[in-house]
């Protein structure tokens, strides 16, 4: 697991530096890795719920605490603090204390301060959750590698989970 | 501790080049320039050498009046050339090579930055400290 990862965070390096020369503006950058993300998480999810055998989330609050301890431990190898941020109980933020992605990105260039690196995670996130049929909005909240103290994901889940018969209906 | 490092591309430009106090620097950029010469040199006669230790370290280059040269070649050809004031006698041989290793072991992590294009001139934060522990202290 360890052998292959220095070769990922060179291939996930490559990737945004070639979406850098690509494209002008650091939005389209972003976009582009939240879309690729998203095609890679509506598929790992398979992957995910294979290796892991847990059992069903009952509440976002699990699912929250699934991504953090049980997902980004099995693919990046890291366990990010999970805490929920509002009282309605649907938006969580994930503190990344490493990020392996980064391990070799000193700072991010000077006409490229908009750019969130590791777009890419959200999109999984994302893609993964909507093939579980949970919708929610993934975003980087705080980015060390934009001079931020630490570097936050923030969930947040779009409907409640009873609320899925609804959600079928509805479309 | 060094007067002056430098990292010099294969095509024997620099890519990076420190020196304390900073008024000497254009003098310091002679010696180097200079000095690229004999690793040039060194390394012909090494022919096809192994990869070894022993042969990226190429020790003192040449000494002048005041100043000892020591030079270094990476297997990319990548040469690191470390200038220390000949006063400085406590400096030791094995401690010029695990200088000259920490400079490598620097210079692949600025390689393995996806921003960084090989070849640029390095503009590196962790890079200036490393370097900057190597460097004499001006008082």
């Amino acid at each position: 697991a360890m052998e292959s990862r220095e070769l990922f965070v060179l291939t996930y390096g490559a990737l945004v530096a070639q979406l850098c020369k690509d494209y002008e503006k650091d939005e389209d950058v972003n976009t582009f890795l939240d879309r690729m993300g998203y095609g890679i998480g509506v598929r790992l999810i398979d992957d995910f719920l294979a290796r892991s055998a847990v059992k069903k989330c009952r509440s976002y609050s699990e699912t929250a605490d699934m991504i953090a301890q049980v997902a980004f431990k099995m693919y990046l190898g890291v366990t990010p603090s999970v805490s929920c941020s509002n009282t309605a109980g649907n938006e969580f933020s994930l503190i990344l204390d490493k990020n392996p992605l980064v391990d070799f990105v000193e700072e991010l260039p000077a006409e490229r301060a908009s750019l969130c690196y590791c777009n890419l995670l959200c999109g999984v996130i994302r893609g993964a959750l909507e093939m579980v049929h949970l919708a929610a909005e993934v975003t980087f909240l705080r980015d060390r590698l934009k001079g931020d103290a630490v570097t936050e994901i923030g969930i947040t889940f779009l409907r409640k989970a009873e609320d899925r018969n609804e959600l079928v209906t509805t479309t | 501790m060094a007067v002056c490092i430098a990292v010099i591309a294969k095509e024997n430009y620099p890519l990076y080049i420190r020196s304390v106090p900073t008024e000497n620097e254009l003098k310091f950029h002679y010696t180097v320039h200079t000095s690229l010469d004999v690793v040039d040199e060194k390394i012909s006669a090494m022919g096809k050498a192994l990869v070894d230790q022993r042969e990226l370290y190429l020790g003192l280059l040449y000494p002048t009046e005041d100043y000892k040269v020591y030079g270094y070649v990476t297997n990319s050809r990548v040469k690191f050339v470390m200038v220390v004031d000949s006063s400085n006698t406590a400096l030791r041989d094995n401690e010029i090579r695990s200088m000259f290793r920490k400079l490598h072991n620097s210079y692949t992590d600025i390689m393995c930055n996806p921003f960084y294009n090989p070849g640029d001139r390095i503009h590196s934060r962790a890079f200036d400290n490393m370097v900057n522990s190597m460097m004499m202290q001006v008082c």
